[in-house]
């Protein structure tokens, strides 16, 4: 039998990887020992990671090896695995990129976390992200932003920047995010890799460090569409430690995955395509080319109007505050985290929280308890609420007419440090494609349909009913193998 | 609407956050943008609005009770901890 190369492993799918390891090919340890030398050079150049361990690492990769010994079948047998700082592994630390959780070790593993670890994936660090997940560049990250693969000079997308910068770099094959109004698509749009929310409920929030509770859902990065389908069949499913997790049965993204686009009918977001959506020429470009893709393809190319998405942004920047400004009354100096202040419990929670979060934590802090604050809730939360219902009803009202939506992940390709810190309501408005998505808890990925003309990663995302996961696989796959992204890898990729 | 500095005091006290000065001014200032782009909320007709207002309907659990001890991870995470409870400063103060 021919060793396999862990180097050379980390390079391909991490289905190959899982099976050199299922196969005594390679072990998880020397797999694990070469991802964790890559995930020192990420941290080094883009800043992708908050915290690795490598004795754990090594401990979970040696028992991985012992259950292949075993005979267990692991689908993810060896396969390393970044985690999103807001997402609680048992025994490490989880910050949420934000220094009002310094010192907080999680107790458990988050059930993603848990359900990947069973499958045989082994943890190799917890990644950068904006603080609590609010953000769209990781500039927002109390320990530092993270750069761009691609370009550093770049932004590598937010909230789950340090995921996508990981797997780009070839850290990792596999990271996992947060995605509340679009932190896991748009940073694989930025950082040329697959990502994906799934419907609302059907992977679990257990262990996930809240933000706003009606929008987070966990998800996957990778750089292929295959990958993220089997990512997503490991993730999903019901959890009783999760209300609002999904009991019906988990539909099978693997078996559609070859499905094409042929005789389905595909609507172009009429918003993205007027004059107010705003796209840069690079991704109006990448845009057309995904839609003669898909026609070729033999798919049935329409244009489609959700007429509300122009409100997306006010609706969800109000609506996913309000929620913030409820769940993050926890972060006190009680039971975790840093305690500033000791005169009396009052100054405890003040000085505790007006030195533990940061700028923009305290923002949406602010504009949320503004919108539920009495003489405006009716008029900014109550509001916001009722219209957040009707862009809903128009997603399902543009679902008669086709089967899945096709937009830009985001209107700009990977944008430059520093472009967009100083004026928080453009860096809002960039949002307008990926909210949406979140506001009617339907599922959306994110594929890299292309280019820009100087070499950046564009993403394109198909939004579909609820449970629509393997249609929206099958349906990135077809722009996967037109735009050959595949092939390419990020000039900053370690090795 | 203009978010005037004071309007900004009120909520932070509601948000149990302190602000500097400098930062009740930068945040009056950059709120009053931001709902100023939210009042296109208001241009909608009321007559869209009718229906269900809520898009997700909270699911229920059953209401079963639970250990709700806390373990060793519960008490070493704990900025003070002592005899099984969370310490913290005096409660009843004039602050």
């Amino acid at each position: 039998m021919t060793e396999a190369s862990p180097a050379e492993l980390l390079e391909g799918p991490f289905t190959a990887l899982a099976d050199a390891v299922s196969t005594g090919r390679v072990t998880a340890r020397a797999v694990a020992e070469e991802s964790l030398a890559r995930a020192r050079k990420a941290q080094e150049a883009f800043g992708a990671f908050l915290s690795t361990n490598a004795e754990e690492t090594l401990r979970e990769a040696d028992g991985v090896d012992r259950r292949v010994r075993t005979g267990e079948r692991l689908p993810l047998a060896g396969v390393p695995l970044a985690v999103k700082d807001n997402i609680n592994v048992a025994g490490r630390p989880s910050t949420a990129g934000s220094k009002i959780l310094a010192g907080f070790v999680s107790p458990d593993h988050a059930t993603c976390v848990a359900r990947l670890v069973n499958a045989g994936a082994v943890v190799v660090g917890k990644t950068n992200c904006d603080e609590f997940g609010m953000g769209s560049s990781n500039e927002n990250s109390a320990y530092g932003p993270v750069r761009n693969p691609w370009n550093p000079a770049r932004v590598p997308g937010g909230s789950s920047g340090g995921s996508a910068a990981a797997v780009a770099a070839r850290a990792v094959p596999l990271a996992i995010g947060t995605d509340t109004g679009g932190s896991v698509r748009q940073p694989a749009s930025f950082c040329g890799l697959v990502g994906w929310k799934p419907t609302y409920g059907r992977v679990s929030r257990y262990g996930l460090i809240a933000f706003a509770s009606s929008f987070d859902q966990a998800g996957a990065l990778t750089r292929s569409v295959d990958e993220a389908a089997r990512a997503f069949a490991v993730m999903a499913g019901a959890d009783p430690k999760d209300s609002t997790a999904l009991a019906t049965p988990v539909p099978d993204v693997l078996a559609a995955l070859l499905a094409g686009a042929g005789g389905r009918r595909i609507g172009l977001l009429a918003e993205a395509s007027s004059a107010e959506g705003g796209l840069h020429a690079d991704v109006k470009a990448s845009f057309e080319e995904a839609a003669k893709t898909l026609r070729a393809a033999g798919a049935a190319v329409t244009m489609v109007s959700v007429p509300r998405v122009a409100l997306a942004v006010p609706v969800y920047y109000l609506t996913a505050t309000a929620e913030a400004s409820s769940n993050l009354a926890r972060f006190d100096g009680v039971r975790y985290g840093a305690r500033k202040g000791d005169v009396s419990l009052a100054a405890l929670y003040r000085e505790t929280r007006s030195q533990g979060f940061g700028p923009e934590v305290k923002r949406r802090i602010l504009l949320g308890t503004f919108a539920l604050s009495a003489g405006y809730h009716d008029a900014y939360y109550g509001r916001a609420q009722k219209v957040r219902a009707l862009l809903a009803r128009d997603f399902t009202a543009a679902f008669r007419d086709v089967d899945a939506i096709l937009c830009p992940t985001s209107p700009e390709p990977a944008f430059a440090l520093g472009a967009k810190t100083d004026d928080p309501l453009a860096m809002y408005l960039a949002d307008v494609f990926t909210v949406p998505a979140s506001l009617a808890g339907i599922p959306a990925v994110s594929v890299p349909s292309g280019f820009s003309r100087d070499g950046l990663p564009i993403g394109m995302q198909f939004i579909g009913p609820g449970d629509s996961e393997p249609l929206l696989f099958a349906l990135a796959r077809v722009l996967e193998d037109a735009s050959g992204a595949l092939a390419r890898r990020a000039p900053g990729a370690v090795s | 609407m203009r978010i005037d500095p004071a309007l900004v005091s009120k909520v932070a006290v509601l948000a149990a956050l302190e602000l500097s000065d400098a930062e009740r001014d930068a945040m009056a200032g950059q709120l009053t943008r931001i709902v100023e782009h939210f009042e296109a909320l208001r241009e909608l007709p009321e007559s869209l609005l009718a229906g269900d207002s809520a898009a997700l309907p909270t699911p229920l659990r059953a209401d079963v009770a639970r250990d709700g001890s806390p373990g060793a991870l519960v008490e070493a995470n704990a900025p003070a901890f002592a005899h099984g409870h969370f310490v913290v400063p005096r409660v009843v103060t004039r602050d």
